[in-house]
Protein backbone atom coordinates (compact mmCIF):
# COMPACT_ATOMS: atom_id res chain seq x y z
CA UNK A 1 0.00 0.00 0.00
CA UNK A 2 1.21 3.46 -0.99
CA UNK A 3 2.71 5.65 2.43
CA UNK A 4 0.35 7.96 4.02
CA UNK A 5 -0.09 11.53 2.73
CA UNK A 6 -2.04 12.99 5.02
CA UNK A 7 -2.99 12.09 8.53
CA UNK A 8 -5.55 13.46 10.60
CA UNK A 9 -5.68 12.60 14.59
CA UNK A 10 -8.38 13.44 16.79
CA UNK A 11 -9.21 16.66 15.13
CA UNK A 12 -11.29 19.37 16.27
CA UNK A 13 -12.62 22.60 15.89
CA UNK A 14 -14.99 24.93 18.21
CA UNK A 15 -16.34 28.59 17.62
CA UNK A 16 -16.30 30.12 21.34
CA UNK A 17 -19.38 32.19 21.81
CA UNK A 18 -19.85 34.42 24.92
CA UNK A 19 -21.90 32.60 27.34
CA UNK A 20 -22.77 29.56 25.72
CA UNK A 21 -21.32 26.35 25.31
CA UNK A 22 -18.41 26.39 22.50
CA UNK A 23 -20.02 25.49 18.75
CA UNK A 24 -18.28 22.53 17.89
CA UNK A 25 -18.00 22.22 13.77
CA UNK A 26 -16.23 18.88 13.41
CA UNK A 27 -14.89 16.35 16.26
CA UNK A 28 -13.05 13.18 16.72
CA UNK A 29 -12.05 13.24 13.24
CA UNK A 30 -9.08 10.68 11.81
CA UNK A 31 -8.35 10.20 8.52
CA UNK A 32 -5.81 8.79 6.34
CA UNK A 33 -5.14 9.67 3.05
CA UNK A 34 -2.91 8.11 1.12
CA UNK A 35 -0.48 8.58 -1.75
CA UNK A 36 -2.34 9.23 -5.45
CA UNK A 37 -5.67 8.72 -3.72
CA UNK A 38 -8.64 10.48 -4.72
CA UNK A 39 -10.86 10.55 -1.54
CA UNK A 40 -13.96 13.18 -0.97
CA UNK A 41 -16.03 13.56 1.56
CA UNK A 42 -20.10 14.04 1.42
CA UNK A 43 -22.83 15.03 4.24
CA UNK A 44 -25.60 17.54 4.07
CA UNK A 45 -24.87 21.12 4.05
CA UNK A 46 -23.41 23.05 7.39
CA UNK A 47 -21.52 19.85 8.53
CA UNK A 48 -17.99 21.23 8.49
CA UNK A 49 -16.61 19.91 5.29
CA UNK A 50 -15.43 22.97 4.04
CA UNK A 51 -14.13 24.02 7.72
CA UNK A 52 -12.22 20.77 7.30
CA UNK A 53 -10.42 21.57 4.37
CA UNK A 54 -9.71 25.45 5.81
CA UNK A 55 -7.97 23.51 8.88
CA UNK A 56 -6.15 21.11 7.06
CA UNK A 57 -4.68 23.84 4.73
CA UNK A 58 -3.68 25.76 7.71
CA UNK A 59 -6.57 28.99 6.75
CA UNK A 60 -7.79 28.60 10.19
CA UNK A 61 -6.27 26.57 13.26
CA UNK A 62 -8.13 23.67 14.59
CA UNK A 63 -8.83 23.56 18.54
CA UNK A 64 -7.59 20.40 19.56
CA UNK A 65 -5.80 17.27 17.51
CA UNK A 66 -2.92 16.83 15.07
CA UNK A 67 -2.59 16.63 11.17
CA UNK A 68 0.16 15.24 9.40
CA UNK A 69 1.54 15.59 6.07
CA UNK A 70 4.14 13.16 5.26
CA UNK A 71 4.38 12.33 8.36
CA UNK A 72 5.51 15.76 9.65
CA UNK A 73 3.55 17.86 11.82
CA UNK A 74 1.31 20.57 9.91
CA UNK A 75 2.85 22.84 12.02
CA UNK A 76 6.25 22.19 11.36
CA UNK A 77 5.25 23.02 7.75
CA UNK A 78 3.13 25.57 8.07
CA UNK A 79 5.10 27.93 5.61
CA UNK A 80 5.67 25.26 3.22
CA UNK A 81 3.56 25.43 -0.49
CA UNK A 82 2.58 21.45 0.17
CA UNK A 83 -1.07 21.98 -0.99
CA UNK A 84 -2.97 23.57 -3.73
CA UNK A 85 -6.53 24.64 -2.74
CA UNK A 86 -9.03 24.71 -5.51
CA UNK A 87 -11.87 27.56 -4.20
CA UNK A 88 -15.64 27.20 -4.55
CA UNK A 89 -15.95 30.51 -6.38
CA UNK A 90 -13.15 30.56 -9.03
CA UNK A 91 -11.48 33.83 -6.59
CA UNK A 92 -9.12 34.55 -9.92
CA UNK A 93 -7.98 37.87 -9.32
CA UNK A 94 -9.57 40.08 -11.78
CA UNK A 95 -6.50 42.28 -12.44
CA UNK A 96 -4.60 39.44 -13.89
CA UNK A 97 -5.25 37.39 -16.99
CA UNK A 98 -5.66 33.27 -16.98
CA UNK A 99 -1.74 32.79 -17.18
CA UNK A 100 -1.21 35.34 -14.46
CA UNK A 101 -3.78 34.20 -12.06
CA UNK A 102 -1.86 30.34 -13.03
CA UNK A 103 1.43 32.21 -11.73
CA UNK A 104 0.68 33.14 -8.49
CA UNK A 105 1.10 30.07 -6.94
CA UNK A 106 4.79 30.12 -8.25
CA UNK A 107 5.79 33.78 -7.63
CA UNK A 108 6.54 33.33 -4.02
CA UNK A 109 8.63 30.21 -4.38
CA UNK A 110 10.63 30.12 -7.63
CA UNK A 111 12.64 32.94 -9.48
CA UNK A 112 13.27 31.60 -12.48
CA UNK A 113 10.43 32.83 -14.55
CA UNK A 114 10.73 32.40 -17.77
CA UNK A 115 10.63 28.59 -16.22
CA UNK A 116 7.19 29.53 -14.57
CA UNK A 117 6.00 31.01 -17.75
CA UNK A 118 6.43 27.74 -19.26
CA UNK A 119 5.14 25.47 -16.49
CA UNK A 120 1.84 27.69 -16.04
CA UNK A 121 1.26 27.62 -19.89
CA UNK A 122 1.85 23.92 -19.76
CA UNK A 123 -0.98 23.45 -16.80
CA UNK A 124 -3.40 25.84 -18.89
CA UNK A 125 -3.34 23.43 -21.06
CA UNK A 126 -3.96 20.83 -19.28
CA UNK A 127 -6.88 22.10 -18.26
CA UNK A 128 -8.12 22.77 -21.92
CA UNK A 129 -7.48 26.53 -21.87
CA UNK A 130 -4.48 26.63 -24.73
CA UNK A 131 -5.73 29.95 -26.22
CA UNK A 132 -7.25 31.79 -23.36
CA UNK A 133 -3.94 32.66 -22.10
CA UNK A 134 -4.01 36.13 -22.13
CA UNK A 135 -7.82 36.03 -20.67
CA UNK A 136 -9.04 38.23 -18.04
CA UNK A 137 -11.52 36.35 -15.62
CA UNK A 138 -14.76 38.25 -16.57
CA UNK A 139 -14.14 37.20 -20.56
CA UNK A 140 -14.53 33.43 -19.04
CA UNK A 141 -17.47 31.35 -18.69
CA UNK A 142 -18.33 30.08 -14.80
CA UNK A 143 -16.35 26.46 -15.98
CA UNK A 144 -13.23 27.97 -17.59
CA UNK A 145 -12.96 29.58 -14.80
CA UNK A 146 -12.59 27.16 -12.81
CA UNK A 147 -10.45 25.40 -14.63
CA UNK A 148 -8.01 28.73 -14.15
CA UNK A 149 -8.62 27.78 -10.62
CA UNK A 150 -7.79 24.28 -11.12
CA UNK A 151 -4.01 24.90 -13.17
CA UNK A 152 -3.57 27.24 -10.71
CA UNK A 153 -3.64 24.76 -7.48
CA UNK A 154 -1.77 22.28 -9.50
CA UNK A 155 1.31 24.13 -11.38
CA UNK A 156 2.95 24.24 -7.45
CA UNK A 157 2.98 20.74 -7.59
CA UNK A 158 1.35 19.90 -4.85
CA UNK A 159 1.85 16.98 -2.35
CA UNK A 160 -1.96 17.44 -1.70
CA UNK A 161 -5.32 18.84 -3.43
CA UNK A 162 -8.08 19.97 -1.83
CA UNK A 163 -10.70 21.34 -3.89
CA UNK A 164 -13.90 22.62 -2.26
CA UNK A 165 -17.11 22.38 -3.87
CA UNK A 166 -15.45 23.29 -6.90
CA UNK A 167 -18.31 22.87 -9.49
CA UNK A 168 -21.30 23.59 -7.10
CA UNK A 169 -22.01 26.83 -8.62
CA UNK A 170 -21.49 25.29 -12.30
CA UNK A 171 -25.14 24.56 -13.93
CA UNK A 172 -25.35 20.65 -14.71
CA UNK A 173 -24.30 20.46 -18.26
CA UNK A 174 -21.21 22.42 -17.55
CA UNK A 175 -20.81 20.43 -13.83
CA UNK A 176 -20.67 17.40 -15.90
CA UNK A 177 -18.28 18.12 -18.71
CA UNK A 178 -15.99 19.41 -15.46
CA UNK A 179 -16.47 16.05 -13.58
CA UNK A 180 -15.13 14.20 -16.34
CA UNK A 181 -12.64 16.74 -17.20
CA UNK A 182 -11.22 16.29 -13.53
CA UNK A 183 -11.00 12.35 -14.06
CA UNK A 184 -8.90 13.01 -16.63
CA UNK A 185 -6.47 15.37 -15.41
CA UNK A 186 -6.42 13.48 -12.27
CA UNK A 187 -5.51 10.73 -14.17
CA UNK A 188 -2.77 12.16 -15.87
CA UNK A 189 -1.46 13.81 -12.64
CA UNK A 190 -1.65 11.38 -10.25
CA UNK A 191 -2.44 13.44 -7.22
CA UNK A 192 -3.96 12.88 -4.04
CA UNK A 193 -6.74 14.63 -3.71
CA UNK A 194 -9.16 15.61 -0.93
CA UNK A 195 -12.48 16.39 -2.63
CA UNK A 196 -15.95 18.13 -0.98
CA UNK A 197 -18.88 18.02 -2.03
CA UNK A 198 -22.85 17.77 -1.30
CA UNK A 199 -23.50 15.76 -4.23
CA UNK A 200 -23.00 11.98 -3.99
CA UNK A 201 -22.81 10.39 -7.52
CA UNK A 202 -20.18 13.45 -8.10
CA UNK A 203 -18.40 11.88 -5.36
CA UNK A 204 -18.67 8.58 -6.65
CA UNK A 205 -17.93 8.83 -9.92
CA UNK A 206 -14.16 10.46 -9.01
CA UNK A 207 -13.80 8.86 -6.02
CA UNK A 208 -11.66 6.29 -4.80
CA UNK A 209 -13.43 6.61 -1.05
CA UNK A 210 -15.96 8.43 0.01
CA UNK A 211 -16.18 9.56 3.23
CA UNK A 212 -19.72 10.40 4.87
CA UNK A 213 -20.12 13.08 7.24
CA UNK A 214 -22.24 13.56 10.23
CA UNK A 215 -24.46 16.56 10.82
CA UNK A 216 -23.46 18.95 13.44
CA UNK A 217 -21.03 18.27 14.95
CA UNK A 218 -19.19 16.95 12.14
CA UNK A 219 -17.50 13.31 12.10
CA UNK A 220 -17.13 11.06 10.41
CA UNK A 221 -19.89 8.11 10.32
CA UNK A 222 -18.55 5.60 7.27
CA UNK A 223 -16.32 5.17 4.67
CA UNK A 224 -16.86 3.45 1.88
CA UNK A 225 -14.17 2.35 -1.27
CA UNK A 226 -16.11 2.80 -4.19
CA UNK A 227 -15.56 -0.63 -6.36
CA UNK A 228 -15.79 0.48 -9.70
CA UNK A 229 -12.88 0.31 -11.96
CA UNK A 230 -10.81 3.19 -14.20
CA UNK A 231 -10.95 4.89 -16.51
CA UNK A 232 -14.87 6.00 -15.88
CA UNK A 233 -17.05 7.72 -17.55
CA UNK A 234 -20.85 8.96 -17.42
CA UNK A 235 -22.16 5.44 -18.17
CA UNK A 236 -20.38 3.77 -15.37
CA UNK A 237 -23.86 5.69 -13.22
CA UNK A 238 -25.47 3.25 -14.26
CA UNK A 239 -23.58 0.52 -12.73
CA UNK A 240 -25.52 -1.36 -10.40
CA UNK A 241 -22.31 -0.93 -7.88
CA UNK A 242 -22.75 2.79 -8.12
CA UNK A 243 -26.49 2.53 -7.90
CA UNK A 244 -26.05 0.88 -4.54
CA UNK A 245 -23.61 3.22 -3.64
CA UNK A 246 -25.25 5.81 -4.01
CA UNK A 247 -28.60 4.82 -2.48
CA UNK A 248 -26.56 3.68 0.83
CA UNK A 249 -24.79 7.03 1.41
CA UNK A 250 -28.04 8.72 0.64
CA UNK A 251 -30.09 6.68 3.10
CA UNK A 252 -27.19 7.90 5.37
CA UNK A 253 -27.39 11.32 4.97
CA UNK A 254 -31.15 11.44 5.00
CA UNK A 255 -31.07 9.55 8.55
CA UNK A 256 -28.30 12.15 10.09
CA UNK A 257 -30.38 15.36 9.09
CA UNK A 258 -33.35 13.61 10.46
CA UNK A 259 -31.98 13.03 13.48
CA UNK A 260 -30.71 16.63 13.86
CA UNK A 261 -33.84 18.10 13.58
CA UNK A 262 -35.12 17.39 10.18
CA UNK A 263 -34.68 19.26 6.71
CA UNK A 264 -36.44 22.22 7.83
CA UNK A 265 -32.58 23.12 9.26
CA UNK A 266 -30.88 22.93 6.35
CA UNK B 1 -27.39 48.96 -29.44
CA UNK B 2 -23.68 47.71 -29.31
CA UNK B 3 -21.26 49.34 -27.57
CA UNK B 4 -19.93 51.51 -30.70
CA UNK B 5 -23.11 52.82 -30.90
CA UNK B 6 -24.21 53.65 -27.72
CA UNK B 7 -20.56 55.12 -27.59
CA UNK B 8 -21.41 57.45 -30.35
CA UNK B 9 -24.55 58.48 -29.33
CA UNK B 10 -23.36 59.46 -25.98
CA UNK B 11 -20.68 61.75 -27.37
CA UNK B 12 -23.54 63.40 -29.93
CA UNK B 13 -25.93 64.01 -26.73
CA UNK B 14 -22.90 65.84 -25.17
CA UNK B 15 -21.61 67.49 -28.28
CA UNK B 16 -25.47 69.11 -28.38
CA UNK B 17 -25.29 69.83 -24.98
CA UNK B 18 -22.49 71.93 -24.67
CA UNK B 19 -23.26 73.77 -28.21
CA UNK B 20 -27.06 74.20 -26.80
CA UNK B 21 -25.71 75.69 -23.51
CA UNK B 22 -23.59 78.03 -25.31
CA UNK B 23 -25.90 79.16 -27.58
CA UNK B 24 -28.28 80.00 -25.22
CA UNK B 25 -26.10 81.81 -23.12
CA UNK B 26 -25.22 83.90 -25.78
CA UNK B 27 -28.55 85.24 -26.55
CA UNK B 28 -28.97 85.60 -22.68
CA UNK B 29 -25.88 88.04 -22.99
CA UNK B 30 -26.63 89.58 -25.81
CA UNK B 31 -30.24 90.04 -25.66
CA UNK B 32 -31.85 89.61 -22.31
CA UNK B 33 -28.99 91.05 -20.08
CA UNK B 34 -27.31 93.56 -22.65
CA UNK B 35 -25.04 94.93 -20.08
CA UNK B 36 -21.31 93.64 -20.68
CA UNK B 37 -20.50 94.58 -17.22
CA UNK B 38 -22.41 91.78 -15.99
CA UNK B 39 -22.67 89.14 -18.34
CA UNK B 40 -20.79 88.39 -21.49
CA UNK B 41 -20.98 86.25 -25.01
CA UNK B 42 -18.78 82.67 -24.62
CA UNK B 43 -17.61 83.98 -27.83
CA UNK B 44 -16.24 87.31 -26.24
CA UNK B 45 -14.56 85.24 -23.55
CA UNK B 46 -13.18 82.67 -26.38
CA UNK B 47 -11.61 85.99 -27.88
CA UNK B 48 -10.28 87.12 -25.14
CA UNK B 49 -8.68 84.34 -24.08
CA UNK B 50 -7.38 84.42 -27.68
CA UNK B 51 -5.73 87.46 -27.15
CA UNK B 52 -3.84 86.90 -24.22
CA UNK B 53 -2.86 83.30 -25.22
CA UNK B 54 -1.62 84.21 -28.67
CA UNK B 55 -0.81 88.07 -28.88
CA UNK B 56 -0.34 89.61 -25.45
CA UNK B 57 0.54 86.81 -23.95
CA UNK B 58 -0.67 87.81 -20.17
CA UNK B 59 -1.85 84.46 -19.50
CA UNK B 60 1.23 82.65 -19.22
CA UNK B 61 2.97 83.92 -16.06
CA UNK B 62 -0.11 83.29 -14.17
CA UNK B 63 -0.89 79.79 -15.96
CA UNK B 64 2.76 78.55 -14.75
CA UNK B 65 2.50 80.12 -11.36
CA UNK B 66 -0.54 78.20 -10.64
CA UNK B 67 0.29 75.15 -12.52
CA UNK B 68 3.28 74.99 -9.84
CA UNK B 69 1.43 75.49 -7.00
CA UNK B 70 -1.21 73.04 -8.14
CA UNK B 71 2.00 70.57 -8.93
CA UNK B 72 3.94 70.50 -5.50
CA UNK B 73 0.28 70.67 -3.49
CA UNK B 74 -0.81 67.75 -5.73
CA UNK B 75 2.23 65.58 -5.81
CA UNK B 76 2.88 65.33 -2.21
CA UNK B 77 -0.95 64.63 -1.53
CA UNK B 78 -0.58 61.70 -3.74
CA UNK B 79 2.87 61.39 -1.84
CA UNK B 80 2.13 61.63 1.64
CA UNK B 81 -2.43 60.53 1.05
CA UNK B 82 -1.34 57.24 -0.38
CA UNK B 83 1.28 55.87 1.86
CA UNK B 84 -0.40 57.04 4.74
CA UNK B 85 -4.05 55.23 3.92
CA UNK B 86 -2.67 52.08 3.44
CA UNK B 87 -0.65 52.44 7.30
CA UNK B 88 -4.21 53.10 8.65
CA UNK B 89 -5.94 50.40 6.63
CA UNK B 90 -3.59 47.81 7.93
CA UNK B 91 -2.67 49.16 11.32
CA UNK B 92 -6.11 49.47 13.38
CA UNK B 93 -4.26 51.67 15.90
CA UNK B 94 -2.69 54.02 13.55
CA UNK B 95 -5.80 54.49 12.20
CA UNK B 96 -7.50 55.51 15.45
CA UNK B 97 -4.66 57.96 16.73
CA UNK B 98 -4.60 59.44 12.57
CA UNK B 99 -8.59 59.78 12.10
CA UNK B 100 -9.97 62.18 14.58
CA UNK B 101 -7.90 64.25 12.92
CA UNK B 102 -8.32 63.53 9.55
CA UNK B 103 -12.09 64.14 10.14
CA UNK B 104 -11.39 67.65 11.66
CA UNK B 105 -9.57 68.67 8.79
CA UNK B 106 -11.30 66.84 6.18
CA UNK B 107 -14.44 68.49 7.61
CA UNK B 108 -12.98 72.07 7.95
CA UNK B 109 -13.50 74.50 5.62
CA UNK B 110 -10.14 75.11 3.44
CA UNK B 111 -10.86 78.67 3.19
CA UNK B 112 -10.55 78.63 7.37
CA UNK B 113 -7.01 77.71 7.38
CA UNK B 114 -5.94 80.13 4.11
CA UNK B 115 -5.18 82.79 7.00
CA UNK B 116 -3.52 80.23 9.38
CA UNK B 117 -1.48 79.02 7.12
CA UNK B 118 -0.47 82.61 5.08
CA UNK B 119 0.45 83.26 8.61
CA UNK B 120 2.86 80.31 9.12
CA UNK B 121 4.64 79.65 6.23
CA UNK B 122 4.20 83.91 4.85
CA UNK B 123 2.89 84.62 1.62
CA UNK B 124 5.22 82.67 -0.73
CA UNK B 125 4.76 79.43 -2.35
CA UNK B 126 4.84 77.41 0.96
CA UNK B 127 1.17 78.57 2.27
CA UNK B 128 -0.22 78.28 -1.18
CA UNK B 129 1.04 74.61 -1.55
CA UNK B 130 0.15 73.89 1.48
CA UNK B 131 -3.69 74.82 0.32
CA UNK B 132 -3.88 72.99 -2.36
CA UNK B 133 -1.98 70.01 -0.59
CA UNK B 134 -4.99 70.34 2.54
CA UNK B 135 -7.20 70.26 -0.39
CA UNK B 136 -6.12 66.90 -2.68
CA UNK B 137 -4.82 64.87 0.30
CA UNK B 138 -8.44 63.70 2.06
CA UNK B 139 -10.13 61.73 -1.34
CA UNK B 140 -6.31 60.06 -1.34
CA UNK B 141 -6.27 59.57 1.76
CA UNK B 142 -9.35 58.34 2.27
CA UNK B 143 -9.85 56.34 -1.06
CA UNK B 144 -6.34 54.57 -0.31
CA UNK B 145 -7.70 53.97 2.69
CA UNK B 146 -10.95 51.95 1.67
CA UNK B 147 -9.29 50.10 -1.30
CA UNK B 148 -7.36 48.46 1.07
CA UNK B 149 -9.74 47.60 3.79
CA UNK B 150 -12.31 46.51 1.26
CA UNK B 151 -10.44 43.65 -0.49
CA UNK B 152 -11.96 40.65 -0.60
CA UNK B 153 -11.95 38.29 1.49
CA UNK B 154 -11.12 35.61 -0.78
CA UNK B 155 -8.20 36.74 -2.09
CA UNK B 156 -6.61 37.60 1.48
CA UNK B 157 -7.01 33.54 2.33
CA UNK B 158 -5.57 32.63 -1.75
CA UNK B 159 -2.64 34.33 -0.70
CA UNK B 160 -2.45 32.34 2.61
CA UNK B 161 -3.28 29.33 1.12
CA UNK B 162 -0.66 29.82 -1.55
CA UNK B 163 2.11 30.43 1.50
CA UNK B 164 2.47 34.06 -0.41
CA UNK B 165 3.65 36.05 3.15
CA UNK B 166 3.03 39.46 4.60
CA UNK B 167 5.18 40.90 1.49
CA UNK B 168 3.15 38.83 -1.52
CA UNK B 169 -0.30 39.77 0.52
CA UNK B 170 0.64 43.46 0.13
CA UNK B 171 2.27 43.43 -3.17
CA UNK B 172 0.00 40.42 -4.85
CA UNK B 173 -3.47 41.07 -3.88
CA UNK B 174 -3.67 44.24 -1.60
CA UNK B 175 -2.01 46.57 -3.73
CA UNK B 176 -3.53 45.61 -7.42
CA UNK B 177 -6.70 45.57 -5.74
CA UNK B 178 -6.43 49.25 -4.58
CA UNK B 179 -5.23 50.82 -7.66
CA UNK B 180 -8.66 51.60 -8.65
CA UNK B 181 -9.84 53.42 -5.68
CA UNK B 182 -6.60 55.28 -5.33
CA UNK B 183 -6.73 56.87 -9.34
CA UNK B 184 -10.44 57.81 -8.62
CA UNK B 185 -8.93 59.64 -5.29
CA UNK B 186 -6.56 60.87 -7.48
CA UNK B 187 -9.41 62.44 -9.89
CA UNK B 188 -11.64 63.49 -7.32
CA UNK B 189 -8.55 65.27 -5.85
CA UNK B 190 -7.91 67.03 -8.96
CA UNK B 191 -11.24 69.34 -8.61
CA UNK B 192 -10.34 69.73 -5.40
CA UNK B 193 -7.09 71.15 -5.41
CA UNK B 194 -7.98 73.71 -8.40
CA UNK B 195 -10.04 74.68 -5.86
CA UNK B 196 -6.78 75.20 -3.41
CA UNK B 197 -4.98 76.94 -6.29
CA UNK B 198 -8.26 79.74 -6.29
CA UNK B 199 -8.20 79.98 -2.80
CA UNK B 200 -4.30 80.30 -2.33
CA UNK B 201 -4.06 83.23 -5.12
CA UNK B 202 -6.95 85.26 -3.16
CA UNK B 203 -4.69 86.22 -0.59
CA UNK B 204 -1.09 88.21 -1.00
CA UNK B 205 -0.92 86.56 -3.94
CA UNK B 206 1.50 88.55 -7.23
CA UNK B 207 0.29 86.16 -9.91
CA UNK B 208 -1.74 82.88 -10.65
CA UNK B 209 -5.18 82.56 -12.07
CA UNK B 210 -6.53 82.82 -8.59
CA UNK B 211 -4.58 86.60 -8.44
CA UNK B 212 -6.30 87.40 -11.84
CA UNK B 213 -9.83 86.29 -11.22
CA UNK B 214 -9.15 88.34 -7.95
CA UNK B 215 -7.72 91.52 -9.42
CA UNK B 216 -10.61 91.24 -12.61
CA UNK B 217 -13.40 91.41 -10.27
CA UNK B 218 -11.67 94.02 -8.51
CA UNK B 219 -11.32 96.67 -11.02
CA UNK B 220 -14.80 94.90 -12.77
CA UNK B 221 -12.59 93.42 -16.24
CA UNK B 222 -15.17 90.89 -16.72
CA UNK B 223 -13.51 89.81 -19.85
CA UNK B 224 -10.76 88.69 -18.04
CA UNK B 225 -12.44 87.61 -15.03
CA UNK B 226 -14.14 84.90 -17.36
CA UNK B 227 -10.85 84.06 -19.14
CA UNK B 228 -9.66 83.13 -15.81
CA UNK B 229 -13.00 81.13 -14.81
CA UNK B 230 -12.62 79.34 -18.29
CA UNK B 231 -9.53 78.57 -17.59
CA UNK B 232 -9.91 76.94 -14.16
CA UNK B 233 -12.93 74.90 -15.88
CA UNK B 234 -11.03 73.99 -18.82
CA UNK B 235 -7.75 72.34 -16.51
CA UNK B 236 -10.49 70.70 -14.17
CA UNK B 237 -11.88 68.56 -17.22
CA UNK B 238 -8.47 68.01 -18.84
CA UNK B 239 -7.10 66.86 -15.56
CA UNK B 240 -10.30 64.98 -14.92
CA UNK B 241 -9.92 63.07 -18.57
CA UNK B 242 -6.37 62.09 -18.35
CA UNK B 243 -6.91 60.35 -14.64
CA UNK B 244 -9.79 58.74 -16.65
CA UNK B 245 -7.10 57.58 -19.37
CA UNK B 246 -4.70 56.47 -17.35
CA UNK B 247 -7.59 54.54 -15.36
CA UNK B 248 -8.57 53.04 -18.30
CA UNK B 249 -4.53 52.00 -19.11
CA UNK B 250 -3.75 50.97 -15.80
CA UNK B 251 -6.91 49.09 -15.07
CA UNK B 252 -8.20 47.60 -18.38
CA UNK B 253 -9.90 44.50 -16.82
CA UNK B 254 -12.48 46.90 -14.54
CA UNK B 255 -14.33 47.88 -17.73
CA UNK B 256 -15.41 44.42 -17.88
CA UNK B 257 -16.07 44.07 -14.36
CA UNK B 258 -18.80 47.21 -14.96
CA UNK B 259 -20.36 46.21 -17.84
CA UNK B 260 -20.63 42.43 -16.20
Amino acid sequence: MAAPVLELRNLHKEILRPQQEPFVIFRDLNLTVREGEFVSIVGPSGCGKTTLLRVINGLVPQTRGEIFIDGRSAREVENELLMGFVFQGASLLPWRTSLKNVLLGLEGHTHNSKDSLELAGKYLELVGLSGFENHYPHELSGGMQQRVNLARALVVNPRILLMDEPFAALDAQTRSFMQLELLRIWAQTKKTVIFVTHMISEAILLSDRVVVFSYRPGTIRSEFNVPLPRPRDMDIKSDPRFVELENVVWKQIEQEVRSTGGFTQI
Amino acid sequence: MNEREKNRSAIMLRTVSVIAGLLVWHLLATVVVKDAGLLISPFAIVSTAYEMLFVTRDLYPHLFASAWIFFYGFALAILIGVPLGFIMALNPAVRDYVNPWVMTLYTTPRIAFAPVLLLWLGVGGGSKVAIVFLGCIFPILINSYYGMRVVNREFVELARSFRLGRWGLFLKILLPASVPFILSGIRLAIGRGLTGVAIAEWFGATEGLGYLIFFAGQTLNIPILFVGVAVFAALGVLGFELVRQIENYATPWRKGLQQG
